[in-house]
């Protein structure tokens, strides 16, 4: 009986040897752990992506770490920190930052859009509307902020929100006003961060992406379209809304140019687990899939997904092919 | 014969160990140090951003230290020299601060700051901001610097004699006559042991500091700036300073706490 344990045991290790030294030798289920970097406003429909797309697919394992777009790129380019996929907030991200060393193409699948949060306990809370809103943030003692645009995109596209209010309400030197009733301290690295400075009452208002209001259950301003950034026909009047951000180096600056908020996803190319990948991809880009778990969680996607080229679409793995249009 | 044998394994155990923390702990801070060009800190140091957020961080630790200093001396001799019901549950809070994780105490710090809270509403009513200040900043680093101060002087008080205490109280000093006659003579370096700590625990935290404030920046949280804006090559020479400046001030520091031990 012993023997028989001893030799129950001996298989169990040389079995799991083989799991962590050939994981994907054997068979086409995808199995192993998958790395996925994701902007931060996408925690909250890619956790639960994630439950979903484990009970599909029990082999594999996700692994999800959110930041702010910029950074996690960085993650990838600069310290080489091992993922599958990125996820960006703004698809220019993997535009710039990874393709061509770490990826190769870039797909469009999802839109958002900026709303002002505040909470019952904010000051004003009661006369806040679509029509005033401005009018409340020039006021003394209200504490608003949005985050650092020179890390995330949600802070640049605040900025660019309230450029446009002022060409959009043909308010003069509303824009430099606004900016005067906001101290530095109350930008913060990334926008979900100034959630909980609303829940605790360090803050007033704040600015977040459509999807993180309605995740997080708090009370939001929905702004007219011509500034919300959030529909893409809108493009040519966003894009006279420009955002210096820092550059390459220390003190050298670049601008952004308005645009809707376009997210997009890549697969890293030297990612360790191009099967998962490729099937979380096709859960994502899935209708009846992840599109569907976005649509709930308050950030509209595009169905089908897109990509700007035909060139593009040729480079996609098989599988996914089927789930993109080329539009631009 | 037998008994140096045992002895010889044990020494090159520690040997072999000694090596082995001098590499671990090295090996990452040299590759660091070495990768920015001169040229790189030079640029780095001119930088007036750089100098202050160093200096910030400096001036921030050095407050925590010192506020540790002024509270926490009195109560590290309490519980050097006292015993009373509770002792272990005290002993053991004050070691909270070390084991929950940095951000948490940003978060909690922040709670109780806000407007939602009644503490925060005192606060904000008598000018006292907590959020993106250098109040802020100070009340972190000294949350999670006091245990260190206070757990260092402890063990220094506890090194010396009650009786010295005694003969100077049974020649009629009172006891804050003896503490400051006696025993603050004999315990300062381990204040200033307690004060390194302290202020070395403070200047490397980020984590609970990056959620109360980012802007005023401290050295940390501007590395993490630098990083995810500029990328790599911009943040390393940042900490690479804070290291070197950091370095300097500490062995200055046990420079001068050390002169006097002959009698070890």
């Amino acid at each position: 009986m012993k023997k028989f344990v001893n030799f129950l045991k001996c298989a169990l290790v040389v079995l799991l040897a083989a799991g962590v030294f050939f994981p994907f030798s054997v068979g086409a289920e995808p199995q192993g752990k998958l790395i996925i970097f994701h902007a931060g406003s996408l925690t909250v429909p890619f956790a639960k992506m994630e439950k979903i797309f484990e009970t599909k697919y029990p082999k594999v394992d996700v692994l999800r770490e959110g930041g702010g777009s910029t950074k996690m790129a960085r993650m990838i380019s600069e310290l080489h920190k091992p993922a599958d996929i990125m996820a960006s907030a703004d698809f220019k991200v993997i535009d710039i930052t990874l393709i061509p060393e770490y990826a190769t193409w870039n797909i469009r699948f999802a839109t958002n859009q900026l709303v002002l949060c505040y909470t019952d306990k904010s000051r004003f809370a009661k006369e806040i509307n679509a029509d005033n809103w401005y009018k409340i943030l020039e006021r003394k003692g209200v504490i608003w902020g949005h985050s650092d645009p020179n890390l995330d995109p949600c802070g640049y596209r605040s900025i660019m929100v309230l450029e446009l209010a002022e060409k959009h309400y043909k308010v003069n030197g509303l824009f430099t006003k606004l900016i005067a009733n906001r101290p530095k301290k109350n930008v913060r690295p990334k926008s979900v961060e100034l959630v909980s400075l609303l829940k605790t009452g360090n803050m007033d208002y704040a600015w977040e992406y459509l999807s993180v209001a309605v995740q997080h259950e708090l009370k939001y301003i929905k702004l007219p379209d011509a500034i919300n950034l959030g529909n893409y026909k809108k493009d040519s009047f966003y894009k006279l809304a420009k955002v210096k951000v820092t550059g390459k180096k220390p003190g050298t600056w670049i601008t952004r140019k308005g645009k809707s908020c376009t997210y997009g996803i890549t697969m890293v190319k030297d990612g360790q687990n191009p099967e998962a990948a490729e099937a979380f991809l096709g859960y994502l880009m899935d209708p009846n899939g992840g599109l569907k778990v976005l649509k709930e969680m308050g950030q509209p996607p595009f169905a089908p997904c897109r990509v700007p080229s035909e060139k593009t679409k040729s480079q996609l793995p098989t599988s996914l092919k089927k789930w993109v249009e080329v539009k631009n | 014969m037998k008994a140096k044998r045992r002895i010889d394994t044990f020494f090159w155990v520690a040997v072999f160990s000694t090596g082995t923390i001098m590499v671990f702990i090295l090996l990452p801070l040299i590759e660091m140090i070495t990768q920015p060009s001169l040229h790189n800190l030079k640029e780095t140091i001119q930088d007036p951003d750089v100098l202050h957020s160093i200096w910030l961080s400096i001036y921030t630790s050095g407050m925590a230290a010192l506020i540790s200093f002024t509270i926490g001396t009195p109560f590290a001799y309490l519980l050097a020299r006292r015993n009373f019901v509770g002792k272990k549950l005290v002993e053991s809070i004050i070691d909270l601060p070390i084991m929950i994780p940095h951000p948490v105490v940003g978060i909690a710090i922040l709670g109780l700051a806000g407007k939602n809270h009644w503490l925060g509403q005192l606060m904000q009513q008598v000018g006292i901001h907590i959020m993106g200040t250098v109040t802020g900043i100070v009340t972190v680093l000294t949350f999670v610097g006091l245990p260190f101060y206070v757990n260092t002087v402890k063990a220094g008080f506890e090194a010396i004699p009650v009786r010295l205490e005694n003969v100077s109280r049974s020649l009629g000093a009172s006891m804050a006559n003896t503490f400051f006659r006696v025993t603050f003579p004999l315990a300062w370096r381990s204040m200033l042991v307690g004060i390194i700590m302290c202020s070395a625990r403070a200047i490397s935290e980020f984590g609970a500091v990056v959620i109360v404030a980012y802007h005023p920046m401290i050295a940390p949280v501007m590395i993490y700036e630098r990083f995810t804006a500029y990328g790599i090559r911009y943040s390393q020479p940042v900490a690479v300073w804070l290291i070197l400046v950091c370095l300097v001030l500490f062995l200055l520091l046990r420079i001068f706490s050390l002169p006097k031990k002959k009698y070890s």
